[in-house]
């Protein structure tokens, strides 16, 4: 299992004012989001903006990892505690489980991907796309993930189609049978991404 | 506060953050979040925020954890006015 999460931090900082050091509820945002130790991380780093989506994203995809796993739904991001080994490397535990992620920073962006193995090979692919609607812009990742897919276990695109479960976690399938591939998509802001094992 | 009444207070303070136009025009206690309205996570924090700064209440994150609908809004709201 695999999760990814995508933060524009352009997006973000518009999107959600308080995330910033200078916002006006910024320690209430910082109180409900983070552990104790994960704000003395913030507070302590260089670039707080950068820290706070990079923990963030961190927690999204170890997220969405969880409920793949356990298929229940839940918003409690204090729940899920963050380490740092590196600005890239780190781990996230929900209860007792435990979920190693890899980050990728830019100054546009923060990209995590979260998976259960230390060492997990997986592919993905992040990109930036014109700014659409909703919609359009969740349609054209699904489009480059299975385009990426078709090509790489050599299917012919057009039997291809994602399609949600219950709890909202999608699955590929493959003309009516569904596909055994692990993946996430995320979007964010100008940027999307796909990883899958 | 009347349970319509609620429904528009909420109305009101999700709107800044919704991505689904139709689900929002339709929005009643069935309604969720995420799946429906598609707000994002972050922004979610915003709304517990404001829900908190309307009603004068204090969230906890046990609270916050099940807060991933219209019906469980209104059901912490309506507690933590209660406790009051």
């Amino acid at each position: 299992m695999i999760g990814n999460d995508i933060v524009d931090l352009k997006q973000a900082a518009l999107d959600s004012p308080d995330s910033y050091p200078d916002g006006k509820r910024h320690l209430r945002f910082l109180e409900k989001v983070f552990t104790v130790k994960e704000q003395d991380l913030i507070i302590a780093s260089e670039d707080k903006h950068q820290t706070v989506w990079l923990l963030w994203s961190m927690k999204e995809a170890a997220y969405k990892v969880n409920v793949q796993q356990f298929g229940k739904r839940f918003f409690n991001p204090k729940r899920l505690e963050c380490e740092l080994v590196s600005n890239e490397k780190g781990m996230v535990k929900i209860d007792i489980e435990t979920y190693f992620t890899s980050s990728k920073i830019t100054e546009d962006y923060v990209y995590t991907v979260a998976t259960l193995k230390e060492e997990s090979s997986f592919k993905t692919h992040c990109f930036k796309a014109k700014k659409l609607n909703y919609k359009l812009q969740s349609e054209v990742l699904k489009q480059q993930f299975l385009k990426s897919v078709a090509k790489n276990k050599n299917y012919n695109l057009k039997t291809l189609k994602i399609k949600k479960s219950e709890v909202g976690v999608p699955k590929v399938y493959r003309d009516l049978k569904r596909l055994p591939i692990n993946f996430s998509l995320t979007h964010c802001g100008r940027f999307s991404g796909f990883v899958y094992l | 506060m009347t349970k319509e009444e609620l429904i528009a207070k909420l109305k009101t303070i999700v709107q800044p953050y919704i991505q689904n136009e139709e689900a929002f025009n339709n929005l009643s206690e069935n309604t969720d979040f995420i799946n429906d309205l598609k707000i994002n996570s972050a922004n979610l924090v915003d709304v517990i925020l404001d829900v908190e700064d309307e009603f004068d209440i204090r969230i906890e994150n046990d609270d916050m954890e099940r807060m991933v609908s219209v019906k469980a809004a209104m059901d912490i709201v309506n507690e933590k006015l209660a406790e009051k």
